[in-house]
């Protein structure tokens, strides 16, 4: 984990360290690349609820770019002024706090619709990586990310209380299916599959962990949930430090070898698929020796071999699906939850825009571990809201469980009368 | 007929001078590259395609769809500021065929310098572009009308292409200084994102997205 230097010429130097690593290759050809030509304004969900300059995409990215110059351009170090290039100074980094994580979720919606093509959310992480290498990650999220290395998730649950509510969740399963033989095993040996779960199922929202095991169970799956690092989230990638988010990554693969795993497979999470998926190998530079897929891509898969079958009446109701931004703008995964959904539920509707082109939920980029930010996530929610109410749909399925949250948030908020769920519970829910 | 040929020397000097240090900032850009450890899921070489050509249309770029006016005066400038380059560089290998392309292209010219005025206006009046722009961003938009001005009055550019030759050389020292450096960096953001992208299957998509 980055250390918190206290000493302000220590922070600057490490700032400093990280935005020279967050560049190469990547950051600079992005920050050398805008024109400021201001257009991408409305493409964000945070500045269309609060239309002020300061939630202009370009605008934040500008002042991640201002220190860039200040380092790395010849006329930012001769004439800063001329090119806009500023100092990192200990209120420049706490003007950029506010900035990468209260204002940007980096979704990357507007560099979809960039005009020049310029990735503003690669420029705004260079922005977090900066931030964390300071020690100025907001307490919330670094408390978070605490959580995971101390305990190996996010929301510091026992392995004790992992198995006990996998135990009465296994009760309930076999009550449901009717079926003495369901099991949800944690820590075993020798299975295919190693299934990675968002805390927040083990925690307050059980069902999705069950409808998966029922799923798992239908298709006859050899499976299991690790006992340790199950955590499918990597708050790591949130707050910018990636030596946190390379260990988190590096303890689940430990796990998968000592329990010789063939595959593994992540619960319905955005960010933790493109953490685990894209990200992780790169964190541990090296890759790796299994296959990651999503549970949507196995869930697809089962449906297209028979191993399950579904019946859409189970699922009357209309239903509408969010694509989380990480799972499908930046994970590529946008079509099997489609395809599974037409399969599941009898009245499914797109909402529009969608897949690359949709809105961020407001929760993303870690926005829901920081309560200082909170007013600012519900209201940046209303985009969302509106797009929902536009479908009419009942539920919303969402393969995210960040998503979910804001989601639930936003339905109350703005009084949407939807309920949310994970594409797994609506194939469990239909399942024959 | 010496003072033609010192300019020469000088413009082109001044270009290559470009051209070398737009190419030693790519390079530093790229600083050894990143190799991607992760398994690949699409094609990097179809998203670099896609980036360049449908996902730079109406209908996958919302900010062309919601800006149509301001992106179009965009795109007449550099239309404009593309042709006076072409010129140029025509003027110093084939004088001839340069200033018959300034003479035939005088009236994009011309509405090139009107659009880059309207921008230049824009930027200083628009409160979000105020927040984002710094000196440089006003200079590189009035140097550019400077030079589109000149190409536009026959007099200083297709019948004595000498103050056009100089000013274009000092525009070409100072353009990978500062904003106009996207003249190449436009083209390497793009190519990086398709690419990227491309190689996480999520370009080309399945999908306009739109409804």
């Amino acid at each position: 984990m980055a250390d918190s230097p206290k000493d302000p010429a220590r922070m600057i130097e490490q700032a400093r360290a990280a935005l020279r690593r967050s560049i190469r290759g990547l950051g600079a050809y992005h920050m050398n690349a805008c024109v400021r030509c201001g257009l991408c304004g409305e493409t964000c969900h945070i500045y269309q609820a609060e239309p002020e300059p300061q939630n202009q995409p370009g605008v934040k990215a500008a002042k991640i770019i201002s220190h860039y110059r200040r380092y790395h351009t010849f006329l930012g170090k001769v004439v800063p002024g001329l090119v806009g290039a500023k100092e990192l100074t200990p209120e420049a980094l706490e003007e950029l706090v506010e900035t990468v994580y209260g204002r940007c979720t980096g979704c990357g919606r507007c560099g979809i619709h960039c005009s020049v093509g310029l990735d503003v959310a690669a420029v705004m992480r260079a922005g977090r990586q900066v931030v964390a290498a300071a020690g100025l990650v907001p307490d919330g999220l670094r408390r978070t990310v605490e959580n995971q290395l101390e305990t190996g998730n996010q929301m510091a649950i026992s392995a004790e209380e992992l198995v006990s509510t996998t135990e009465w969740l296994t009760e309930d399963l076999r009550l449901e299916m009717d079926d003495p033989s369901v099991r949800i095993p944690v820590g075993e040996k020798g299975k295919r599959v190693l299934y990675l779960i968002n805390p927040r199922e083990v925690k307050f929202f059980p069902l999705s962990l069950m409808a998966a095991a029922g799923v798992f169970h239908k298709a006859g799956e050899s499976w299991t949930i690790p006992r340790r690092f199950y955590d499918v989230t990597n708050y790591g990638f949130y707050s910018g430090d990636d030596g946190s988010a390379a260990e988190l990554t590096r303890r689940v693969m430990e796990e998968a070898r000592e329990l010789g795993v063939e595959e593994i497979v992540l619960s319905e999470c955005g960010h933790g698929f493109r953490s685990f998926r894209w990200e992780g190998p790169n964190w541990l530079g090296r890759s790796y020796p299994l296959r990651v897929r999503s549970v949507l891509e196995v869930l697809e898969e089962y449906l297209d071999t028979g191993r399950i079958e579904v019946d859409p009446e189970k699922n009357p109701e209309r239903v509408t699906l969010h694509d989380p931004c990480n799972l499908v703008r930046w994970g590529g995964v946008s079509e099997p939850q489609r395809r599974v959904l037409r399969r599941a539920v009898k009245d499914f509707v797109e909402m529009t825009p969608n897949r690359q082109d949709n809105f961020c939920c407001g929760g993303g980029g870690g926005m829901l571990s920081m309560s200082e930010y909170g007013d600012r996530r519900v209201a940046s929610g209303r985009v969302k809201a509106d797009q929902i109410r536009a479908t009419g749909a009942k539920i919303v399925a969402t393969p995210c469980h960040n998503c979910a949250d804001q989601l639930i948030e936003i339905s109350k908020k703005y009084q949407l009368g939807t309920d949310v769920q994970a594409v797994v519970e609506l194939v469990y829910s239909a399942l024959v | 007929m010496a003072l033609l040929i010192a300019v020469k020397v000088f413009a082109a000097s001044a270009i290559l001078w470009s051209v070398i240090a737009l190419g030693v900032q790519v390079w530093q850009a790229w600083g050894g590259g990143r190799r991607d450890y992760s398994e690949r899921a699409g094609s990097p070489a179809r998203g670099v395609v896609y980036n360049f050509t449908v996902a730079m249309t109406p209908a996958h770029k919302e900010t062309i769809r919601r800006h149509p006016f301001a992106f179009a005066i965009g795109l007449v400038m550099h239309v404009g500021v593309v042709l006076v380059l072409v010129s140029v560089v025509l003027l110093l290998a084939w004088p001839a065929a340069g200033g018959v392309v300034l003479r035939v292209g005088r009236p994009v010219v011309v509405l090139s310098l009107l659009a880059g005025a309207f921008l230049l206006v824009r930027r200083a009046v628009a409160g979000d572009l105020r927040a984002m722009n710094a000196p440089d961003d006003y200079l590189a938009v009035a140097v550019t009308c400077v030079l589109l001005l000149l190409a536009s009055i026959p007099a200083m550019s297709s019948e004595n292409p000498v103050v056009l030759l100089i000013y274009s050389g000092l525009l070409a020292l100072y353009l990978p200084l500062g904003k106009l450096r996207h003249v190449v960096f436009f083209f390497v953001a793009r190519a990086d994102y398709g690419r990227r992208l491309g190689y996480r299957g999520v370009y080309p998509p399945a999908d306009t997205g739109r409804g």
